[in-house]
């Protein structure tokens, strides 16, 4: 070896000692991960367990009461009679009875008879005794453990050939590396439970707030948390700095809602502030069992024997953190694994991919085929086995049966398992493990590595946060896709507008800049470079700024403009009231952008009472003047999904009335006023521009009101509101009545804005062959636009359009028969699918080659999904290259989904942001969480998170489609090198009268699969790539080869098989046949062990060389790793062959390199065995060509492309020009569509949780729920 | 022979050795030095290294060293602590960059180009074909005469039963038998032995031996593998030296060889191998209760002579890897000339008649690449002749379905542009 060679080996090793530093650090990143994760972490069994197991205490006391004694159900039992229980009361009288229990605040003792759980909570899955057994327990429930074990105790026994260190050692190589990795995982969770457990919190202890860690809190124990602390436990909330007892909770962390809840403290108990007051609170409370529902509560505070009922609004639940409030003080009810954040932990269900679910159909093969070689060699084992041959002394039987020529039947059976034993490596061992590493690194390192998928803005990386799916990732075939904040940034921007007739904003959409690039603009348009400006407001253009609007034709419309804007609304300001330090709270982003827009015209809205809005007014009544004004609310006409619409009556200083109401244009048009026709014309084209560039539009409206007409009005207001009855729809009702006769004021046009790079990135996805359907809660209308936008749709495809919202269905809706309605929606949906179908049909059979787009909403979905129409919606959206679904409920997502996957048995990926996304991403194979933006909740359901749903093409076509084709390499190469070692074996024992004599050393043997060729394949499984990135997605095309699954089917395996006999052919006999003469000058001749050491050399030779040519691309650490291999054979046989002199290997190297048959021998044996592999690849790639293998060929003399500071590259055109640019790009065609706003989900439930907590159950709650039942088996 | 594995940096040959020792030393009887040494470097970098060195007093022998460099930059201890770190919290995440991490290692990226391909074959022929040539040269050298006797030594009043012949004790097993020398065989002639359909390899038969035994005399009742030839009339003190159905087997025929009136000397030294007659078989165990038992298996051996000069055990315990094998018998150190005839006395000892085996005695020159074996010869041949017909093929199919490398319009998507 030269000098440079040995150079390279130092360096080698460096850097690998570098690769290991930064595998420690993916886990550091991990570790953050998990502590994001902690609060809602996946506990699963265990912790339920857990919880069970300290029950028996307790249910000692109340066994008589529990009848038929069923122990272990007890605790989930009791929990379900809870709600029932409620009146049960007197504290003292059932101190425990079932369904209840009672925490004697500020008082240890007492509580402590009940014993309990403390606040210390364990996320970890074993403890330092439990960690072997159980940790063992989890391997072995694994097949191919299993199997291992079974065939390590087999040779033990005397019909073993091998002795039992050749399965013994792999075994015990391939579990510590798992235990080791099951240890580090959980050593790390311990880290995690003891950072979380010992981070402090004030307890009241001897009337003083001591800080103690969070462990040591006990059920009624009296804490205060401050202001942007977690709440430690579930707790009572007594007392807060705040003056009317209410303090704002962040549940981001449970529910991944980032809105403010309030909560509400019982009036009785505002007084415990201080500690000196606490400290004399000696409460009781009597409450529900330990439960999971986040939003339910029901207890009783028995106060100076006084009984309050306490609600949900007065619990702080673990996990969520608290706002805008100094501090709070509460009482402890639930700790540790009982609070409801931890009872609630999701069991995610784990995934497999479709390669695992292969590859065990191929182990299942190769026992199929164990199992006939040693039927083989049994049965010529009770042939062989004959009295003749003195010299074996059959007749008399030494430690087994096995060799009794009487007792053939017993030769057979025995030999089976001798046979086993020996070939057992036909089942790779360490497949498994590799797999699994290969997979691991993969994600850890390359997939959250990926400065391509590294969000500069959000500072979010790509996050793997499963390694099970790394390869699905290059199969996928459908991807289900979230519409706002996925496809949209769910960034909503003030951005055009249009007051009296006249349109402002200058600003060109992304849309109309992705339209422009469409219609040949080939120089790169990049977005506007996002000058300093306010969250929500984009808006651009200087006539109505700094109060030049009062030269504008209409002065006073604009001032009714942006007053409405900054009056007619339900936000909350919060912090300093000064323009930049105040932020608006509030439930819809457009909101938020509207009030902000007031805010930059001059009405800055500062400050909210219950009944006063306070607006800072620049320039109303000259220029540069500045005055506060207040305005009193009298009523506030909410907004619902009926109403589309949302008014405010408010009385000026002066004691003038006005309403103002804002709404979509089809609401507020009906309900206009007579006149000012040309106003209205206008306005309606300028709204059909909006929505024409995708912008969001609502029209604003103002009416005066006289004295006597309101008060006569209000009255029957106050009546609908206090009416028991239908109040919601006398409110309606009664609305009505006011809001009409409004003078239109003009209209907002809001961006949400298209995330960048969507379009082309979904182009090039169904370039790759991939089917995206779009599932929104959107209407028709606005789904529509943005898969114009996105280019799903374009107008050369057949769209096939499924509405409810067609005449003949409202006409039947108006009547109201809810039985006549389903069965007419039924009727429709069916009769149109079947229309369809046949259409879809006949365009498919044709010529044209029309693309089809299917579009259906989801009520007309609800019935296509029943059982009777799915297939044939099915058939029909598999047909279809896009499928929009709008108006879907989270729940038809998931089944959507579902239809698909399990239906068609399609591989199929889901990508969302928002928690109504949560059933759709854990439904599909593999869920893409859209991270960096507010929530976590789609992230945790998710398998893979990723900033920006472009970074899909990266995460597909990049890594999933190496990954795909890298463990296909693994795979087979793992099957074809097992079976070849094996077959070597097989032939042997034809030569040895089928005795089961093994041809290889039991370490040999036992090394072969765990060091002589395991590296290199998981270098290959780290590095292999056929094509570049650039090219990758440059040739999207070849993705299609992971969907059809080119690189591991049958086929593919039956090739390897044939090769593997080949070569196993080839290997054993010409290791052999060089024994039957003298090979040396001194004409000694070679034994059996020098004749298997020789071919076990060649063997290894042969199958690490075949790895080198089955790589596309050859890096130093392929000729590293596939060099090192067989160095450490020749170290390991040097040094082995020397160490045990009473193996029959002793000394057989040296035998064999002082003989020139040897050198011969490795050089002729691998090139004859990979001859045909290389013939084979040479007519294969001439004739048959692979596409990676053209695209190779295409750009074989490209240089290798480096991407380092690929992110660092800013924008080369000034934002000016960009937009002058998109303007000249801009499409003459119209649209006859607008957008609409009031479509942002969660816009209702903000009012609701404005009046209180009452916050109903998410749909997505729901949904979730249903995926916690126990699900239908996986396959 | 020398295998050298450096692992160090070329610069560090100027480094000033600290310390240096050769000791030799013992590893398990065998003769070993070993060598230690140290250095330092000075420099900058500075990299000390220690190096261990062990080689074999075998003028083949291998010699191991083993090294070790101590990096010159410690790694950073990986993981910190998120908690406890005073870094501001908005940190960016942005992945650094790696050419690892961002899968963007240097490679070389081989692509069977029709030129690879033609080249690598006609370079495998061009490399085999001589060597095959050669192979075959030696091989042709080498005289070889095989003379099967298990037949013909068998009286005719034995024929077909040729077991209770050999088993009787009254009969005579003297055989003669004459074999003419093809072309002159230069010395040393060797004389094999070869046995044919003989399971030497049977699990039964290997399994049943006592390595330690045989190289240890303290280890003489290790006998627990060798049964049913373990203890003399299952005595536990009374074990058998060397145990086990290998040994017990022991081939026992003899061959004198005569030139004429000339009785040629057969030289029964060195026809083991030395690790075997050195290391695995002691000079101080002497057989023991050997062949006492009620079966005989084969021969017996000189109690008077340690394991280690019985080489002809040593070689029949070497077991063979077929049923079908040689062994080596012993050599004569003298010329044979051409048509000269020989003269073999065999005595007809070893019961191959019982499982119909073949025996055979073998006389062979030597070339440098061992006995008469064509196998090498013919294997580089074909192969080399394969390549250079593959290369052929290639050649034509290159020619007759030309298509152009890197032609995009092969692309499955081009191809058939409707295709899903």
């Amino acid at each position: 070896m030269g000098g440079s060679e040995s150079l390279v080996i130092v360096g080698a090793f460096h850097t690998l000692s570098s690769m290991l530093i930064d595998i420690i650090g993916a886990f550091r990143f991990y570790v953050v991960v998990v502590v994001n994760r902690f609060f809602i972490r996946v506990f699963g069994r265990f912790d339920r367990l857990r919880s069970d197991k300290v029950m028996p205490g307790r249910k000692g006391a109340f066994r008589s009461r529990v009848s038929g004694g069923d122990a272990s159900g007890c605790s989930y039992r009791l929990l379900d009679s809870a709600p029932s229980s409620r009146t049960i009361q007197l504290g003292h009288v059932h101190p425990q009875a079932p369904g209840h229990r009672t925490v004697f605040c500020n008082d240890r003792e007492a509580n402590y008879i009940a014993k309990y759980l403390g606040n210390a909570v364990s996320t970890t899955k074993y403890n330092l005794l439990t960690f072997l057994p159980k940790g063992l327990y989890e391997q072995f429930r694994r097949v191919a453990n299993l199997y291992f074990l079974a065939i390590s105790c087999l040779s033990f026994t005397p019909v073993s050939p091998v002795s039992p260190i050749t399965n013994v050692i792999p075994l015990s190589i391939v579990l510590f590396v798992s235990l080791i990795k099951e240890a580090f995982e959980d050593w790390k969770r311990l880290q995690n439970d003891t950072t979380i457990n010992n981070s402090p919190v004030d307890m009241l202890q001897d009337k003083r707030w001591e800080s103690v860690p969070w462990k040591m809190l006990q059920v009624g124990d009296i804490i205060r948390v401050k202001q942007d602390g977690f709440f430690p436990a579930d707790l009572l909330f007594l007392a807060t700095t705040n003056p009317d007892g209410v303090c704002y909770t962040e549940t981001a962390n449970l529910d991944g809602e980032t809105n403010l809840k309030i909560r509400k403290a019982l009036e009785k108990t505002w007084d415990y502030v201080i500690p000196e007051k606490a400290s004399e609170f000696k409460g009781e409370i009597q409450c529900e069992k330990p439960n999971n529902s986040l939003y339910t509560f029901t207890g009783n505070l028995v106060l100076q024997k006084q009984t309050l009922p306490l609600g949900p609004n007065q619990i702080l639940l673990r996990g969520c953190s608290l706002r805008n409030t100094e501090y709070i003080v509460g009482a402890v009810i639930f700790t540790g694994h009982e609070t409801k954040v931890m009872m609630n932990s999701m069991n995610v269900p784990s995934k497999r991919s479709m390669l695992e679910r292969k590859l065990d159909k191929v182990i299942a093969t190769l026992f199929g085929v164990l199992l006939t070689l040693c039927l083989i060699g049994a049965i010529g084992s009770a042939i062989f086995v004959d009295v003749r041959y003195y010299y074996l002394q059959l007749l008399i039987n030494v430690e087994s049966q096995q060799f009794n020529p009487r007792n053939r039947i017993m030769v057979f059976f025995l030999s089976i398992f001798t046979l086993i034993t020996l070939y057992s490596p036909i089942i790779p061992i360490s497949l498994y493990v590799s797999i699994e590493m290969i997979k691991f690194i993969q994600s850890t390192k390359f997939i959250n590595n990926d400065l391509r998928m590294y969000h500069s803005e959000t500072n979010t990386p790509a996050l793997a946060r499963t390694s099970n799916l790394n390869e699905e990732l290059g199969q996928v075939e459908y991807i289900f896709s979230d519409k706002t904040g996925t496809l949209t940034r769910n960034l909503m921007e003030f951005f055009k507008c249009s007051i009296g007739g006249e349109t402002y904003g200058t600003g060109i959409t992304e849309i109309e800049m992705e339209v422009a690039k469409e219609n040949g603009a080939n120089n790169e348009v990049h977005k506007p470079s996002s000058t300093k400006r306010d969250k929500g407001f984009n808006f651009d253009d200087a006539r109505l700024m700094r109060g030049a609007w009062r030269n504008e034709p209409n002065p006073d419309m604009c001032k009714e403009f942006f007053r409405c804007l900054a009056i007619c609304h339900t936000v909350l300001p919060e912090g300093e009231e000064t323009p930049n330090k105040l932020r608006y709270q509030a439930a819809s982003p457009d909101e938020a952008a509207l009030v902000t827009a007031a805010k930059h015209f001059g009405f800055f809205f500062y400050r909210r009472t219950p009944t006063m809005v306070y607006v800072r007014e620049s320039h109303v009544e000259k220029m540069g003047k500045v005055q506060d004004v207040s305005y009193e609310i009298l009523n506030v006409l909410e907004f619902n999904s009926t109403r589309k619409r949302q008014s405010v009556v408010c009385r000026y200083k002066d004691g003038r009335l006005v309403l103002y109401c804002k709404g979509a244009d089809s609401v507020i048009y009906e309900r206009l006023g007579s006149g000012n026709d040309e106003i209205k014309k206008i306005t309606r084209v300028h709204m059909e521009q909006y929505g024409e560039a995708g912008l969001r539009t609502l029209c604003l409206a103002y009416k005066d009101l006289s004295h006597e007409m309101y008060e006569s009005w209000n009255e029957k207001f106050i009546q609908a509101k206090s009416s028991l009855r239908d109040r919601e729809k006398k409110l309606d009702e009664v609305s009505e009545l006011i809001e009409k006769d409004l003078n239109l004021i003009g209209c907002t046009a809001i961006e949400d804005k298209l995330q960048e790079g969507v379009p082309s990135c979904i182009e090039t996805l169904s370039k790759a062959g991939i089917k995206i359907w779009v599932l929104t809660g959107d209407k028709l209308e606005t789904a529509i636009n943005i898969a114009y936008a996105c280019k799903l749709i374009n107008n050369d495809m057949k769209q096939f359009i499924i509405s409810s919202e067609t005449d003949e269905i409202t006409d039947v809706e108006s009547r109201g028969d809810q039985v006549e309605i389903a069965q007419f929606i039924r009727e429709t949906v069916k009769t149109e699918l079947q229309k369809y179908h046949g259409e879809a049909q006949k365009i498919l059979n044709g010529s044209s080659r029309q693309k089809l787009a299917l579009l259906i909403d989801g009520k007309c979905l609800m019935y296509a999904l029943d059982p009777t129409l799915r297939s044939m919606l099915l058939s029909l959206s598999l047909n279809c290259s896009s499928v929009v679904c709008c108006r879907v409920s989270p729940l038809q997502k998931a089944q959507v989904t579902r239809l698909v996957r399990k239906g068609a048995n399609k591989i199929t990926l889901s990508i969302g942001d928002g928690a109504n996304d949560v059933g759709m991403i854990q439904a599909a194979n593999i869920g893409v969480g859209i991270s960096g933006l507010e929530g976590m909740q789609a992230v945790m359901a998710s398998d893979f998170a990723i900033a920006q749903f472009r970074f899909l093409t990266d995460l597909l076509l990049v890594h999933g489609r190496w990954s795909y084709l890298r463990l296909c390499k693994v795979v087979s190469y793992f099957f074809y090198k097992n079976l070849t070692f094996t077959l070597t074996q097989f032939w042997f024992t034809f030569q040895t009268g089928f005795s089961g004599q093994r041809f290889y050393d039991d370490w040999c043997q036992s090394l072969y699969n765990v060091i002589f060729t395991a590296l290199p394949v998981v270098i290959v499984g780290l590095l292999d790539k056929d094509v570049s990135v650039e090219l990758s997605k440059k040739y999207p095309q070849l993705y299609k080869e992971g969907v059809n699954n080119t690189f591991f089917n049958w086929k593919v395996v039956g090739t390897l098989a044939c090769f593997s006999v080949y070569q196993s052919i080839v290997v054993y006999n010409f290791a052999v046949v060089s024994s039957t003469s003298g090979l040396t000058p001194s004409g000694l001749m070679l034994g059996h062990w020098d004749v298997s050491t020789l071919a076990f050399t060649c063997l290894v030779i042969t199958v690490n060389l075949r790895l080198l040519m089955m790589c596309s691309t050859v890096t130093r650490w392929h000729n590293i790793s596939i060099g090192g291999s067989v160095l450490l054979w020749f170290i390991f046989i040097f040094i082995y062959a020397i160490l045990f002199i009473d193996k029959g290997t002793f000394f057989t190297i040296y035998v064999l390199m002082s003989t020139i048959c040897f050198y011969l021998m490795i050089i002729l044996l691998p090139t004859v065995a990979l001859l045909g592999d290389f013939i084979y690849e040479g007519f294969q790639r001439w004739l048959y060509p692979y596409d990676y293998q053209i695209v190779q060929e295409i750009h074989r003399h490209d240089p290798d492309p480096v991407c380092a500071g690929l992110l660092d590259i800013g924008n080369q055109q000034t934002p000016e020009d960009e937009r002058r640019y998109a303007f000249a790009m801009l499409p003459k065609e119209k649209s006859r569509h607008t957008g609409f706003a009031f479509d942002s989900p969660g816009y209702e439930s903000f009012f609701a949780s404005q009046q209180g907590v009452g916050a109903p159950q998410r749909a997505w709650d729901v949904v979730r729920r249903a995926s916690m039942k126990p699900q239908p088996r996986e396959q | 022979m020398k295998l050298s594995l450096k692992l160090e940096d070329q610069q560090q040959n100027q480094n000033p050795i600290l310390f240096k020792a050769k000791i030799p030393i013992a590893v398990f009887g065998l003769p070993f030095l070993s060598a230690f040494s140290a250095t330092h470097h000075h420099a900058a970098a500075a990299s000390d290294k220690l190096s261990l060195s062990l080689r074999t007093h075998f003028p083949t022998g291998p010699s191991l060293k083993l090294s070790y460099n101590t990096p010159t930059t410690t790694a950073n201890s990986g993981a910190g602590k998120m908690d406890t770190s005073p870094k501001p919290k908005s940190k960016s995440k942005k992945p650094k960059y790696s050419r690892f991490t961002q899968q963007e290692l240097p490679a070389w990226k081989p692509i069977l180009t029709p030129g690879w391909v033609i080249a690598s074959f006609v370079a495998v022929a061009i490399l085999f074909i001589p060597a095959g040539l050669l192979c075959l040269s030696a091989s042709e050298r080498v005289v070889e005469i095989v003379d099967r006797y298990d037949d013909e030594c068998l009286p005719d009043s034995y024929s077909n039963k040729g077991d209770s012949f050999i088993q009787s004790k009254d009969t005579n097993k003297t055989c003669v038998r004459t074999m003419k020398v093809p072309r002159k065989m230069t010395a040393p002639v060797f004389i094999y032995y070869q046995l044919d359909n003989f399971y030497q390899n049977h699990r039964r038969y290997v399994k049943s031996r006592s390595d330690k035994q045989l190289r240890d005399r303290s280890y003489a009742d290790e006998t627990r593998d060798c049964k049913p030839e373990d203890n003399l009339d299952g005595d536990e003190n009374e074990p058998i030296i060397p145990c086990g159905l290998v040994a017990w087997s022991l081939f026992n025929d003899t061959y004198k060889l005569s030139k004429g009136n000339k009785v040629l000397d057969i030289n029964k030294k060195d026809i083991a191998w030395k690790s075997d007659t050195e290391i695995k078989f002691g000079s101080d165990v002497y057989p023991k209760n050997f062949q006492k038992g009620e079966l005989i298996g084969g021969g017996e051996l000189d109690e008077t002579k340690p394991l280690s000069e019985q080489e002809d055990l040593i070689v029949w315990m070497r077991t063979a890897a077929l049923p079908n094998f040689r062994k080596l018998y012993g050599k004569i150190y003298s010329d044979l000339e051409a048509n000269e005839t020989i003269t073999i006395v065999i005595q007809n000892n070893y019961n191959t008649y019982e499982f119909g085996g073949e025996k055979r005695v073998v006389l062979s020159t030597m070339s440098w690449l061992g006995g008469k074996n064509d196998f090498f010869g013919i294997a580089f041949l074909t192969i080399g002749g394969i390549c250079l017909f593959m290369a052929i093929n290639f050649i034509l199919l290159y020619v007759c379905k030309p298509r152009p490398l890197g032609d995009p319009s092969y692309l499955s998507w081009n191809r058939n542009p409707n295709g899903l």
